[in-house]
């Protein structure tokens, strides 16, 4: 296994999709930045400390991230394929099923590492405007919910991965259903629902949403859900081409 | 010209999934069922249904959405299989070649917009939630038109990504980025961005949106225009290098 995430690393190393990633991520940085100069009752958004922090992660969790984790998972798995590399793996001997394995490992530790950039460079934004408003409390709150929010949306996103790599069509397909997905995310995030869906569970394991217990745990089963079907559908998968 | 609008549309054929993509059209009047069906003990006018379910996310991410993805699919197959040498071998004039790809995206957007007004119209006239009158319908149909005729254009800096890229990777990303920018500075200042200037010329004259300033819809037309055709000029240097 430790080979096998050695040589995803360094075939991620050679592809662009890495630094199109960190681009998406500085734009959302710089989007919500100009969203924060719109007046509201003649002060700027931008005025209160922690609204940086609190908008880059749930305006980037709900529009732009699921798509990249998916659409980076969906690459990573479906390349193989579609580049005719997947034979000579085989010939190595690999095995499909760890192979599978170690290109999600990656992708999680990628949305984590997405979202701990995003971490730090909006705490680095927030600490030039208000250093003074800010304890370590609170930007550790913030760490805590910036990680857990990469984790779990990683989790919550894994079954388009899974659904993606079963239909063969192109990863940019992850890319539309993950949107899809997360866009719902806005409405659901408004009702009762908000502590089953998968991506705003995310945000309520993450501690963004306010949650009871009882909710809290609902939301992490709603993610082990995912992640437990998404492992279903990859382990089916790759049982169907073994026989082959 | 119109040979090569004719040919992209007989190469659509071959591709269920841009057919696929027209669902997306359902998406907010199925939403809109389930919202406004939770709010059964207020009487809802056909308006402000409409508004909601055709014109705020439709044309703001949705449509957008999928027309970046659209541009994205036209361009791909062509720079991946190396077909573009044979076309200039024809030889097909490469502005020729950008402008039936961006018809086609201006036809589809068209057909996006005509459904989702049919759609609302059944989401909200067959459940009993609002009033079938003629003049909602009348504002509602023209207000699609607007959409759908004005944001192909505002998608032009995507489709001119899309014509110097070989991959789709970069160009489903700025699609994701622009919508999302244009989206947000909306509220910031409208005539920075296509979108923006777009939504601003469509929201003019909606009942119940308030603004916070009157729309000047000559600087909306003069953003989307320099957009426009920065776009088309990058296009055509993106071409000719046959990158």
């Amino acid at each position: 296994m430790r080979t096998l995430l050695w040589a995803e690393r360094l075939k991620l190393k050679r592809s662009k999709i890495l630094w199109i990633a960190v681009f998406s991520a500085i734009m959302v940085t710089f989007i919500v930045f100009m969203q924060g100069q719109f007046q509201y009752y003649g002060h700027r958004y931008i005025d209160k400390a922690t609204w940086y922090m609190t908008a880059t992660q749930s305006l980037g969790s709900l529009y732009v991230f699921p798509a990249i984790i998916a659409l980076m998972g969906s690459y990573m798995i479906c390349r193989e394929d579609q580049d005719d590399t997947m034979k000579s793996l085989v010939l190595v001997p690999v095995s499909i099923s760890n192979l599978i394995r170690a290109k999600l490992i990656i992708t999680s530790i990628f949305s984590v590492v997405l979202y701990t950039f995003l971490f730090v460079v909006t705490l680095t934004v927030e600490a030039a405007l208000h250093i003074s408003l800010l304890d370590f409390g609170m930007v550790l709150g913030f760490a805590k919910i910036y990680l857990l929010e990469g984790i779990c949306l990683f989790v919550a996103v894994s079954p388009v991965i899974a659904v993606v790599y079963g239909l063969k069509k192109g990863y940019w397909l992850a890319l539309i259903f993950a949107e899809m997905y997360s866009f719902l995310g806005l409405f659901i995030g408004q009702s009762t629902m908000r502590f089953i869906y998968p991506i705003t569970a995310a945000f309520c394991v993450a501690g963004y949403y306010e949650t009871t217990t009882v909710q809290f745990v609902i939301s992490l089963c709603s993610l082990l859900a995912c992640g437990g079907l998404s492992l279903l559908l990859l382990h089916g998968l790759n049982r169907k081409r073994d026989i082959y | 010209m119109l040979n090569l609008v004719q040919t992209e549309f007989l190469k659509l054929r071959r591709r269920k999934f841009v057919w696929l993509m027209l669902l997306a059209a359902l998406l907010m009047p199925l939403v809109a069922i389930f919202y406004f069906g939770a709010l059964s003990t207020i009487e809802i006018m056909p308006m402000q249904f409409y508004k909601w379910t055709a014109l705020s996310y439709t044309p703001w991410i949705i449509l957008p959405f999928v027309l970046g993805m659209l541009c994205t699919m036209l361009m791909y197959d062509e720079n991946q299989n190396d077909m573009l040498k044979e076309l200039w071998i024809i030889p097909v004039s490469k502005m020729g070649y950008f402008f039936s790809k961006f018809m086609i995206v201006l036809v589809y957007s068209l057909c996006f917009m005509l459904l989702t007004a049919v759609s609302s119209i059944l989401a909200g006239v067959l459940p009993g939630m609002i009033v079938f009158t003629n003049d909602s319908v009348s504002f509602l149909l023209i207000k699609c038109l607007e959409v759908g005729v004005l944001t192909p254009f505002a998608m032009l800096p995507v489709l001119a990504v899309a014509a110097s890229q070989k991959g789709y990777i970069l160009p489903v990303c700025v699609t994701i980025v622009y919508t999302f920018l244009g989206f947000i500075l909306l509220m910031v200042n409208m005539y920075i961005h296509p979108l923006s200037s777009t939504t601003a010329i469509i929201m003019r004259n909606i009942p119940g949106v308030v603004m916070e300033e009157p729309v000047h819809l000559g600087k909306a037309f003069l953003c989307i225009g320099i957009w426009g055709i920065a776009s088309t000029i990058w296009a055509r240097i993106a071409l000719s290098k046959g990158k």
